[in-house]
Parts: structure tokens; C-alpha cells; sequence
């Protein structure tokens, strides 16, 4: 037989990609901590076991996120232990979640705290209780090591992620301008975390734009200065600037003094305050409790859960407020809450890849990825000696609508995402492959709140944030914004008015707002 | 025919002798005693050729054939005699176990070459010819091979290349054998076959050779490279020049035996001896064994811990026979204790209370390191130090790295301490820094341990006066989330080298 020569050039390169393929090593992994079976039950309204069994409360707390947990730690703190944690997953903390393997415990999403200025009085009192904050003082090992961020842009590497280099006279004038017009909005006290203390309506216009729209008006034309802005929203906000309201866009920069000192971290991320809370109120919480319907009544609500029914005085909402229409009898529907799909990945390596002209850093990003890059659980670590790690990538599904990425991120399965997040990296580390052993992977349809023209300045929101009711709504995404400070910030509130209302309960002086 | 036969004659009486002269070389480098080691390799060597002579007459028949498989072994033997005694040295005890039966081995196939060839060409020429000739061309190719060795191969290619080099030359001859006596010959073709198999084994081990000693490492040390190891943790290399057994970790130098007495006096002595009820001490890094040989000279101190991240550092300088004679066995005494493990994790881990610490770690190269000279750390070496104890620190160069040096000052004073610095002059280092550090006044000793070969008591306060151009500069303290310490190092060895 003869072969032809397109004929032997296909077998010799199906031979040669065989090499190629069996050279590679072999990557495990798994999707984990799925939720999305357990919400789509209550988004299609399916039918739940009645409750056997009753049990009267003064409080149950619905979710055990951060702002749950928030609001328990203010509860024990204040004395008060008569109430429930109800927490659908089998691991509390929400996106404050974390993990742990041999070499390191890592993060599952939120894994920073950027500096609490004064402002947080509450963040600051936590950091307290748990020894991150001494005599004024910020513990040097809870505070993200040197060097912290890198950006990996026209082929090599800078420190930082606000891009230093390959910038024309323009773009620098432009960073500069855009600088100056930030310290303006931050003098103003307008722009505060939490965001409730400083809002004024004063510059509500800004909610009603997008913040391209801003920058555009404004002479913002620079591809570097967009493409930050970009990232900056992708990373706080899961959206796309075009997507995000100017509010929000300059509350991201206008919000906190230029701490010089970074943020804190931990190498599981915000699961180190997870664990830390959760050793304060873990006598209070349920896990894989499932509310699937609260019952307003006369003198509180019925909170269904599994075989039991909470007979509740007052139950404080700490789940995502988008599901509140599908647990709580005749609530009416929601407008204003849109929510950014994520994924995040943790990457198991068993070396680091070659890399030239940088040290290993706490945040990789490339520039004009998709993705938000990752972060190396062990840059927190106090070994001089390291060489196996975990990388938790980060990826917001920004372009695009919300549901339509959703679908796609739950259509497609592990495989696809492993090589979508092993082609990002591959870009710029060329032998990943050779060095990750496992990947797994979290898939968030609902992962925080979107903060899109006209959320921050809504009626709807600022109606949710009522404490006279007896069921008080105090997830991060009443603030429009969903981060750590205002979880918490919502939490501490939710407890402190339950106490109140109570009555009779200690209240520390001062304490109310 | 002639002319080449005999310069086969030449080239393998020059590689014979570069053979014994490598063997020579690496024993009396390694062990020391060069007349000793010298004369004892020589003599082994010549006595194994008289048997390998000895033995030729048992060979009859193909002796062609045997000569070529004769030059092929020795190409490979000899070839790799240096890297086998230097991975001897480094990984067993049998140094001279394997350096002698080397010796015997290559010395019984060079004994067997001359016989050999002799016979080959002497139907070819008279008797008196032949021994003429053959030996006139021996001893020319070991004068040549005499000549080359200590002018051209020893600068140029070191002790592993040269010998492999020369097993090349072997190989070589061996090939060209099998055409200069093509006619006589059989098997021709396994006979090259082999000869190709050796040529690549050995120019493989010229190319990892030069891998294993890291190309930049030929300018980098200016000394032989005994000893050439990627641990785990860092690479860590041996010179040696005469009597000057130098330690490079990373390429970083480490001590000079000539001149590391001084270093090693002046980074224990000033703070312990100012601690004269100190039992318990502790080191961190120094898995040299340097250091603790110097704690080892108080009595009183009756437990010492020495935390080194490298076991095969620690186990290096216990066993090595020139390394223990340098710090007098110290990892072996019962006083001490050895743990291999992270300083950092350790030291925050650990509860136990000592009288006198010495942090001695490389320079803040890296990020990693630099982790090791933040306040961070020395908050929590700190609280390891009793009452009325000492830390001393190894804080680089005052005077090449005078802000690192001071950075490293100002990093224990924010970290809570009084803080005492003072500095040495070490030839092979230049001036050279420490920090003493603790919670009371520090008073230096009157009274030091007898047999010490720099310090004296008149001398310590002398120590601790600067001059105006190695003095105090304001600089930040170097913290987890800064490090700053790490740019700093950096400029400041950036504008020596400039």
C-alpha cells in the first residue's frame, strides 16, 4: 500500500500529539460545593415534606454567610444564645468559604479584607476579638507579604496591577486626571465603607449612569485606563464597567484612604474569619438546613426547615435577598437585584512554573484576560521553603448577560472549564500543564450582587433595610455592593435591632446608630 | 603508518598520566596531607601497571582486539574517575576505598597498554627499534600530559572535565585503532559500535558536567569545585584551593576555612560570654556546625539546638571527614540537638525559653529570606529569649550594604529590642555586621573562652564603635508586608558591583 504524503503527515502528527498527550500529566478534579440542585428546587417551586416536629425561638437567622455569622458573633458577644443559624450548605461562610488539602488551606472565594478605616467601626471591633488588631496596631502576618500583585503585560512582568508600563504621555495624563477626580469624591465623605454611613443623595445622578458612560464624558478615551476600570469592576463586582453604575465604579476607588500597608489576607482567605466566628457561635448554627419557606404570622413568622418548623419571634434574612420571593409567603417580586455569575478554581501545583523577572506574588492578573487571575494560598505561608502550592483563579462571567452565562456556566462541564482556565494560565505559563495535579472547581449562578445604573439609589433597596419588621432582610447585596465589610456591617445591625426590639437586653452604650 | 602508530603511543602515555595526576589532585584537595596522598597514589599506581605488565602475557590471542576493548574501559574508568571520587567524598565514607581501587584498576589497564602495543608492532620493526620508539613516545606524552595538566586543563577545564576529557582521547584511540589496524581485524563493526557507545557516554558527561557546575559557576568560583549538590532546598558547592575550603550556598559565599574563625568568634562570642549563666542556646541556620563549635567552648551550656532547614547540609558537615575537622565534630556532640525545619514556623511553633540565640541566615537575597529579618520574626524569636538573654544577628555588610545594614538595626528596635551593633573585619567578606539584641543593657564580657584566635576581652568594645563612613542611616524597619529590606539589599550590592 502505498501511503500518500498528506496521509503520512496526519498519522506521523496524530503520532506526535499522542506523545505529546501522554507526556501530559493527568489533572483530577471535580465540581464541588454545588448548590445549584438544592436552589433550583425553590426557583421552580417544587413541593417540600411537611414540617413533623416544632420548635419555638426568639430568633432564627437564615444563612450563614458572613452576615449571619456577623450577626450570631453580635448576639453571643451581647450575651443573648436563644437563637438558630440555618445554613443550606454543608460548610457555612458563604463566599467566605474556604478549603484545605496537604499543603495549604485555601480560599473558595472572598479571600481579602482591604483595611478598615474608622469608619468600620464594626470590622475594626471583630479584628479586635480576634487579635488582628493590637494596641492600633495591624498583626504583620494577617497583612498581605510583599510582593503582593503583579500584571503580566506586553510579555513581561510589573509589580502592581494599575498598569506602569508601555504607557503613552496620554495614558499617564489620564491615570493622573482620573486619580484626582477619585481624591475629590473621597473628600467628599460621600463614599464610605460601610457604604450606608456616608450615602447622601447628592450625587444619586451618578447611579443613574454607566460607568463608561462617566469615564467617556469625562475624557477618559485610554485603553489602559479602561481596561483597569474593567478589572476593577470584574473584580468587585462581577460586571463589565458598561455594566456597573458610576456610583459604584468610583465608590471602589473613592472609598478608602491609599493604604500603603495592602490588605489583610490569611491563606484560606476570609475562611480564616469563618472558622474564627464559627468558634464563637457554632452551638447556634445548622448545617444542610435548607429554609424552604418562612411563614409571616401575628407575632413573628414560621420558618420551615427539613422536618421542623421554626416558630420564630423574628427572623433575620442573611440569605441572598433574590430568594426571598421564593421562601417568603406573598413577598412581592424583586426589580432591582441583579446578580454576576462566577467561577473559581483551586489548582493544586506540585511546582511552581518557570517564571522570569518576577517573584512569585499574592495576585497574578494578565492583562486583557478574561478571567481576574489567581491567588497563591501559600504567600501567607512563614516557610522560607515552598515548592508545591494552591492557586485559587478567579473568574467573574462579566460579558454577556447574567443568565445567559449562567447557562453557560452550568451547561458546560468540568473538562471544558479546566481547559478554559488551563488556557488562560497557559498564556503566559507555558508549562502549567506540567505542574497543576488537581483542579476543582465552584460554580456561583448568584455569587454577589451587581451593581447595575440605578441599584445603589434604589427605592426597593433602602425600603429592605427597614428594621421595624419581624423579618429583617441583612445580606451585603441591601448595600448594592458585596463585600465583606457590608455583610458584616448589615449582620451586626439586623442582631442589634432584634435585641432591641426584644427588650430588656443588654445594650452597650453608644452602640446604637 | 609510522608516525601515527607512534603518536598512539603519545597519546595514551599522556592520558596514563593525567589519570594518576587527577587521582593524586582530588585526594590530596579532599583530604589534605598532599605529600601523604601523593606519594601513596603514585606508588599504587605504578605497582598496579607492573601487574597489569604482569599480566599480559596471559593474553595470546586478538590482541588488537583486546588493546582497543583495553582503551575503551579505561576511557570509561578514567574518564569518570574525578566525578566518582568527588560523589565518593560527598556520599560515602569510602573515600579511600574507592580512590584505591580506582587507582589499581586504571593503573592495571595502562600497565597492560605498553606490553600490548609492543607486541602488536614488533613483526613490524627489530627489537631494539621497538622498545626505542614506543618508549621514547611514552615518556614524551607524559611530559607533554605533566606540562598540560597544571597550565591549561586545571585552569580551564577543572578536575571533572580534564578526566573526562582524557577518556575522550582513550575512546578516541580506541576508534582510530580499528582503521590504523583495519586489516588485521575482525569485528570491526562492534568493535566501533562500542567505541561510539563510550564517545557519547563521555561527551554526555562533559554536557552534564558542565550543567552540574552551572555555567556561570566556572566564573563565580574562582577555586576547584570539590563538591556541587542541588538539594531540595538550595545548591550548595565546595571549593577548595590549597588550604581555602570555601562553602557557597546559591552562589552566595558562605565562609573561607582560612578566615571564617574570626566570622564565627565574633558572631558567638560578644553576646554569649556577656551571658555567663546561659545553658540553653539556640541557632537558627548555621548548619555548618561553625557556630555551635564556638557555643561548644562554654561549659555551662549544656543544651544546644541548632534548626537548619537542610538535612543534607547537616549531613554534609557531620560526616565529611575534612568538614568535621573544620568544626571539630560540634554536630555530633551529645549536647546538641539537630532539627531540620523552617526557621520561621519553627521559632513560632516551638515553646521553649533560651538564654542566647544566634540567627545565622544567608543575606535577604530573596523575598523568601527576607521573611526571616522582619519584625515580624524577631517579635517571635523574641519571646524564645529569657530574661536576661541575647539574640545576635548576622545583618550583612555595614559597609558594602550599609542601609540593609541598618534596616536590620532599626527592624529589631521595632520589634521591642535594645539593640547593640557592632562589626569585624573577615578578609574573605570584607567588613562585616551583627546585632546583638535583647531587653536589658548589654555589658561586654571580661573574660572569654582560652584558645580563641581573634578576640580578646580588651578588644570586644572596639567592636562595637562605627566609623563615620559604616554609621547609623535612618531606615525604615522591614516588615512582612514591605520588604523593604530585600530592595534595599539589593541597591546596595548594585551600586558595589557598579
Amino acid at each position: 500500500m502505498k501511503i500518500g504524503r498528506r496521509q503520512f503527515l496526519g498519522t506521523s502528527s496524530a503520532a506526535l500529539i499522542g506523545l505529546s498527550l501522554k507526556s501530559e500529566k493527568k489533572i483530577e478534579g471535580s465540581f464541588v460545593n454545588e448548590s445549584v440542585v438544592a436552589g433550583h428546587l425553590l426557583r421552580d417551586r417544587k413541593p417540600f415534606p411537611p414540617a413533623r416536629q416544632t420548635i419555638k425561638t426568639p430568633l432564627v437567622i437564615v444563612g450563614g454567610g458572613i452576615s449571619g455569622l456577623s450577626a450570631a458573633w453580635r448576639l453571643r458577644k451581647r450575651g443573648f444564645n436563644d437563637f438558630v443559624l440555618l445554613e443550606m450548605n454543608a460548610q457555612a461562610g458563604g463566599n467566605a468559604r474556604s478549603g484545605e488539602n496537604e499543603i495549604t488551606a485555601y480560599p473558595w472565594a472572598a479571600h481579602y479584607v482591604p483595611i478598615p478605616g474608622p469608619k468600620a467601626e464594626y470590622v475594626r471591633e471583630l479584628f479586635t476579638d480576634l487579635g488582628v488588631l493590637q494596641d492600633g496596631q495591624w498583626e504583620e502576618r494577617y497583612l498581605a507579604f510583599a510582593p503582593q500583585e503583579r500584571l503580566f503585560l506586553y510579555g513581561r512582568w510589573q509589580d502592581g496591577i494599575e498598569p506602569s508600563f508601555g504607557l503613552t504621555q496620554k495614558d499617564r495624563e489620564q491615570f493622573q486626571r482620573l486619580e484626582e477626580a477619585f481624591a475629590k469624591y473621597r473628600a467628599s465623605g460621600a463614599f464610605t465603607v460601610p457604604l450606608e454611613i456616608g450615602y447622601s443623595n447628592k450625587f444619586a445622578e451618578l447611579d443613574q449612569t454607566p460607568f463608561t458612560d462617566w469615564l467617556a464624558t469625562q475624557g477618559f478615551d485610554s485603553r489602559l485606563l479602561n481596561w483597569y476600570m474593567n478589572y476593577a469592576c470584574r473584580d468587585d463586582y462581577g460586571a463589565l464597567a458598561r455594566d456597573t453604575s458610576a456610583w459604584a465604579g468610583i465608590h471602589y476607588f473613592s472609598s478608602r484612604e491609599a493604604e500603603e500597608k495592602g490588605p489583610l489576607t490569611w491563606p484560606e482567605g476570609n475562611g480564616w474569619i469563618t472558622k474564627r466566628l464559627l468558634k464563637r457561635v457554632h452551638e447556634n448554627v445548622r448545617t444542610d438546613q435548607m429554609v424552604n419557606k418562612i411563614v409571616p404570622t401575628a407575632r413573628g413568622a414560621s420558618v420551615f426547615a427539613g422536618e421542623i418548623e421554626y416558630q420564630a419571634k423574628f427572623v433575620i434574612f442573611s440569605a441572598p435577598t433574590f430568594l426571598a420571593p421564593y421562601i417568603i409567603d406573598d413577598f412581592p417580586p424583586l426589580k432591582t437585584f441583579v446578580y454576576s455569575p462566577w467561577l473559581t478554581a483551586n489548582l493544586t501545583l506540585e511546582r511552581l512554573p518557570v517564571t522570569r523577572g518576577a517573584e512569585p506574588s499574592w495576585d497574578t492578573v494578565f492583562l486583557d484576560s478574561p478571567t481576574l487571575g489567581y491567588v497563591d494560598a501559600t504567600h501567607q505561608s512563614l516557610r522560607t521553603h515552598i515548592d508545591r502550592t494552591v492557586w485559587t483563579f478567579y473568574w467573574a462571567l462579566a460579558d454577556g448577560t447574567p443568565s445567559q452565562n449562567r447557562q453557560t456556566l452550568l451547561s458546560s462541564d468540568w473538562n471544558f472549564w479546566k481547559e478554559a482556565i488551563l488556557k488562560d494560565l497557559e498564556r503566559v505559563h507555558k508549562d502549567i500543564r506540567q505542574c497543576v495535579s488537581r483542579m476543582d472547581i465552584m460554580r456561583m449562578g448568584h455569587a454577589m450582587v451587581r451593581p447595575v445604573p440605578g441599584t445603589i439609589s434604589s427605592e426597593e433597596r433602602v425600603k429592605l433595610k427597614r428594621r421595624d419588621q419581624r423579618i429583617l432582610f441583612a445580606n451585603s447585596d441591601l448595600s448594592g455592593i458585596s463585600i465583606f465589610e457590608e455583610a458584616q456591617f448589615h449582620g451586626v445591625e439586623a442582631a442589634q435591632a432584634v435585641l432591641r426590639r426584644l427588650g430588656g437586653t443588654r445594650n452597650a452604650p453608644g452602640e446604637s446608630r | 603508518m609510522n608516525i601515527l602508530l607512534f603518536l598512539t603511543v603519545l597519546l595514551v602515555a599522556a592520558c596514563a598520566l593525567i589519570y594518576e595526576l587527577i587521582a593524586g589532585t582530588i585526594a590530596s584537595y579532599l583530604v589534605g596531607d598532599s605529600v601523604f596522598q601523593f606519594s601513596t597514589v603514585i606508588g599504587t599506581y605504578l605497582f598496579a601497571m607492573g601487574l597489569g605488565s604482569a599480566l599480559s602475557r596471559y593474553l595470546n590471542k586478538g590482541l588488537i582486539q583486546r588493546f582497543i576493548w583495553i582503551e575503551l574501559m579505561l576511557g570509561v574508568v578514567g574518564g569518570f574517575s574525578s566525578a566518582a571520587l568527588m560523589w565518593a567524598f560527598a556520599f560515602s565514607e569510602g573515600f579511600h576505598i574507592v580512590l584505591y581501587a580506582l587507582v589499581i584498576v586504571m593503573g592495571v589497564l595502562v600497565g597492560l597498554e605498553i606490553p600490548l602495543l609492543m607486541r602488536i608492532v614488533k613483526d613490524r620493526y627489530s627489537f631494539r627499534d621497538v622498545v626505542a620508539h614506543v618508549l621514547t613516545f611514552d615518556y614524551l606524552g607524559a611530559l607533554g600530559a605533566s606540562l598540560l595538566f597544571p597550565i591549561l586543563l586545571i585552569p580551564h577545564l577543572g578536575l571533572i572535565r580534564s578526566a573526562l576529557f582524557f577518556g575522550l582521547i582513550n575512546a578516541g584511540v580506541a576508534l582510530w585503532s580499528t582503521f590504523l589496524f583495519a586489516p588485521q581485524l575482525m569485528e570491526k563493526r562492534t568493535l566501533r559500535a562500542a567505541c561510539f557507545v563510550v564517545l557519547c557516554l563521555l561527551a554526555g558527561g562533559i554536557v552534564k558536567a558542565k550543567q552540574i557546575t552551572a555555567t556561570a559557576e566556572d566564573n563565580i568560583y574562582a577555586d576547584e569545585i570539590i563538591f556541587a549538590r542541588d538539594t531540595r532546598y538550595q545548591h550548595i558547592v565546595l571549593t577548595r584551593f590549597k588550604d581555602d575550603l570555601r562553602l557557597f550556598l546559591n552562589s552566595h559565599l558562605q565562609f573561607s576555612s582560612r578566615d571564617e574563625y574570626r566570622y564565627h568568634e565574633a558572631l558567638v562570642h560578644p553576646g554569649l560570654a556577656a551571658v555567663p549563666f546561659a545553658k540553653t542556646v539556640l541557632v537558627l541556620g548555621g548548619g555548618d556546625g561553625l557556630a555551635v563549635r564556638e557555643i561548644l567552648k562554654y561549659p555551662q551550656v549544656d543544651k544546644v539546638t541548632l534548626v537548619d532547614l537542610d538535612p543534607e547540609m547537616t549531613k554534609l558537615f557531620s560526616t565529611q571527614s575534612m568538614l568535621i575537622n573544620l568544626n571539630q565534630k560540634s554536630l555530633s556532640s551529645p549536647r546538641l540537638q539537630v532539627i531540620n525545619a523552617d526557621a520561621f514556623p519553627w521559632v513560632d511553633q516551638n515553646t521553649q525559653s533560651f538564654d542566647f540565640i544566634v540567627i545565622d541566615f544567608p543575606d535577604p537575597t530573596n523575598y523568601a529570606l527576607g521573611k526571616l529579618y522582619t519584625t515580624a520574626f524577631y517579635r517571635a524569636v523574641a519571646r524564645h529569649l529569657s530574661a536576661q538573654g541575647f539574640m545576635v544577628v548576622q545583618s550583612t555588610s555595614p559597609m558594602f550594604a550599609r542601609d540593609s545594614f541598618w534596616c536590620i538595626v532599626e527592624t529589631l528596635h521595632k520589634s521591642g529590642l535594645q539593640t547593640f551593633p557592632y562589626h569585624v573585619y573577615v578578609p574573605s567578606f570584607g567588613e562585616w555586621g551583627f546585632v546583638l539584641a535583647g531587653t536589658h543593657e548589654y555589658v561586654a564580657p571580661t573574660s572569654l573562652p582560652s584558645a580563641l584566635r581573634f578576640l580578646n576581652p580588651e578588644g570586644i568594645p572596639l567592636l562595637f564603635q562605627f566609623p563615620p563612613d559604616m554609621g547609623p542611616v535612618p531606615m525604615p524597619a522591614n516588615q512582612l508586608n514591605t520588604q523593604v529590606l530585600v530592595r534595599t539589599y539589593e541597591n546596595d550590592w548594585k551600586d558595589i558591583s557598579h
